[in-house]
């Protein structure tokens, strides 16, 4: 796929989560894994709320902080090549509309989880453990930071 | 029903009053961060460059110092006195109005004054007109387009072949088609113009080895293997190739291709060879310096080549294996965002290479007058002779160089002009003195082509010995 030829877009991937319809999808998405999850017999309601919470987290680190690079050729002979889908939303400009709002949604989905789960305690751990996975790869101090080498190449 | 689910929501109100404070804290400051992310903090770009403050900003601007537009050049500069050209350049070229015989166009073969050729391409612009008007993938591929590149591909005896309307948009648009940023390229150092710009347009890493020395580059792979190891996850995601020339224009000798094949084994590096000067000269039937060596053509990763030289069609193609050359059809920019080649000059490569595949003769009678005329060149007082006895295109450089440039190509050109008023016409190589990578010395390149006799390269060797004889004390 040339990418840079129909519209004048270098990258894409930078522009995807700004464009129409995506938030609400995403936001849809959270709740339809939700409600699967409380379609599953005999798995009480914090346990459910936890694992929205994981799964959540889960998907995001590895989508927005994992996965590198492009799934098209683009015409800047790969400058995106190593870069995270977070390290390429909007060319690496931080504080932007959509970072703000794929910030705000871990943190808005664990306080009705913590609320939900009636503060105990191991569920605390569980969930505080996976926002900071989610939440900590967003600082722009950690703009293209690779810890001990992983994910580097 | 609504009993139940009012009890629950008491419990759950219940449970945050008896929350642990150390989760409520928790809560408390992802509060205050969502609060400043959405209130108070600016978007900006990490990285920003450097930022002047209003003095430096009024010291630059008035530092600078307005540049002419067009910089100042003498009037005797080569690029504006140039030799004008009338009727074809064949064997008989029309320069300045003076009938010369060619011994500077790259006509190799013969084959631009073919009549065989004219008629397939009169016949052709006849049938398609002269231009296609569109890119390949825009209603500008023909049957012609089709049939010359399966011919082609046949004719090299490779899976597939592509072709480009413009011989030196071809290696330039294959190299950044497989190398990107971050990928290493190992090329010679005298390579052509088209290849440094490919080169350039790749942002790969360029490691350029000394001209033809194996050892050079085999010291470099090493280097480039050492630091492999030490970084192995960083080493699988980095392409490696080398860059070279079958015949190189600049220095007219030929590249050791087994001993590069050896090396691509060993080291695990592409191969791209460049194949313009060869292609059509080398080997018992013409496929270049693969024929010529005895390589298996499945060992080089892409032959490129131009078609302007040998096969006197205008365009390049590339060949290779099928999943090599397909990629090119996106990613080739050349191919992709270029006017494809005009039908009747695309009938006319076919038909060149019907006759070069019909009589194989021509090219032993090719190497016969390429050696004939490297043996005469020799010995002339002044001038060395560059270039393996079986080049067609050879460099006639100043055995002692005045040390400047322009007086060293001053006095080239006087030579030329000197073969010119006895009607041989010969050419000083030129380049674009800012931009080659490493510049060449300067010389004369002479061309041998079939069709030139015997009395015309002794009537040339003769010109040129008394033009240096003159020149040259």
């Amino acid at each position: 796929m040339n990418v840079g030829t129909a519209h004048s877009e270098v990258n894409p991937n930078t522009r995807v989560m700004n464009s129409r319809g995506m938030w609400l999808s995403y936001t849809l998405s959270i709740g339809l894994l939700h409600l699967i999850l409380l379609s599953i017999p005999f798995v009480s309601v914090p346990v459910v709320w936890t694992l929205t919470n994981m799964i959540h987290n889960l998907c995001m680190y590895l989508l927005l902080h994992t996965v590198k690079g492009t799934p098209f050729q683009t015409p800047d002979q790969g400058k995106a090549r190593l870069l995270t889908h977070w390290e390429q939303m909007d060319y690496g400009v931080q504080f932007t509309a959509s970072r703000k709002f794929l910030t705000v949604t871990p943190i808005v989905l664990y306080l009705l989880t913590s609320f939900y789960t009636k503060y105990d305690r191991v569920h605390f751990v569980v969930n505080t453990v996976s926002l900071l996975t989610v939440l900590i790869p967003k600082l722009p101090q950690l703009h293209g930071v690779r810890i001990f080498g992983i994910n580097k190449y | 029903m609504a009993a139940g689910q009012q009890w629950v929501l008491v419990e759950m109100v219940q449970a945050f009053y008896e929350a642990p404070a150390y989760h409520l804290i928790l809560e408390g400051i992802l509060i205050l961060w969502i609060v400043r992310l959405l209130f108070f903090s600016k978007t900006y770009k990490p990285h920003e460059t450097y930022k002047l403050t209003e003095k430096e900003k009024e010291d630059l601007i008035e530092e600078w110092q307005p540049e002419p537009l067009v910089p100042p050049v003498s009037k005797d500069h080569p690029s504006l006195n140039y030799d004008v050209v009338t009727g074809p350049p064949s064997h008989k070229i029309i320069i300045n109005g003076k009938e010369c015989t060619n011994f500077a166009s790259f006509n190799f073969l013969g084959l631009l004054d073919s009549d065989r050729v004219k008629d397939k391409a009169l016949a052709s612009l006849k049938k398609y007109g002269v231009g296609t008007c569109g890119p390949r993938g825009f209603y500008g591929t023909f049957d012609v387009h089709l049939e010359l590149e399966s011919r082609l591909a046949k004719f090299m005896r490779t899976e597939e072949a592509i072709i480009y309307s413009y011989g030196f948009a071809t290696i330039a648009s294959a190299i950044p088609a497989y190398s990107k940023r971050g990928d290493i390229i190992f090329v010679d150092e005298a390579a052509c113009f088209s290849i440094q710009k490919g080169l350039q347009a790749s942002r790969s890493f360029i490691k350029y080895f000394k001209h033809n020395d194996m050892e050079d580059l085999e010291r470099l792979l090493k280097e480039q293997e050492l630091e492999d190891q030490k970084n192995p996850r960083k080493a699988r995601v980095t392409r490696k190739f080398i860059v070279v020339e079958g015949l190189y224009i600049n220095t007219a000798d030929v590249c050791p291709l087994p001993e590069l094949v050896r090396l691509k084994y060993k080291y695990k590096v592409r191969i791209f060879l460049e194949e313009s000067m060869s292609f059509g000269v080398l080997g018992e039937h013409g496929k270049g310096v693969t024929e010529h060596f005895g390589v298996n053509i499945d060992d080089i990763d892409l032959i490129s080549a131009n078609m302007e030289n040998a096969v006197a069609s205008i365009g390049g193609f590339c060949c290779g294996r099928s999943f090599v050359i397909d990629h090119q059809r996106l990613s080739g920019q050349g191919y992709c965002f270029s006017a494809s080649l005009p039908p009747m000059l695309a009938a006319a490569a076919i038909e060149a290479l019907s006759i070069m595949e019909e009589d194989p003769e021509i090219f032993s009678v090719l190497k016969r007058r390429c050696s004939q005329v490297h043996q005469a060149l020799q010995g002339i007082p002044g001038l060395k002779l560059v270039g393996v006895p079986f080049s067609p295109a050879l460099h006639l450089q100043l055995e002692r160089s005045s040390g400047c440039r322009s007086s060293d190509l001053q006095l080239l050109r006087s030579i030329v002009d000197h073969c010119l008023d006895r009607h041989v016409a010969l050419t000083v190589a030129r380049y674009l003195e800012k931009e080659e990578r490493f510049m060449p010395p300067p010389s004369i390149r002479v061309v041998v082509t079939v069709e030139q006799t015997d009395e015309d390269i002794q009537k040339a060797v003769s010109c040129i010995r008394e033009a240096a004889s003159i020149f040259l004390r």
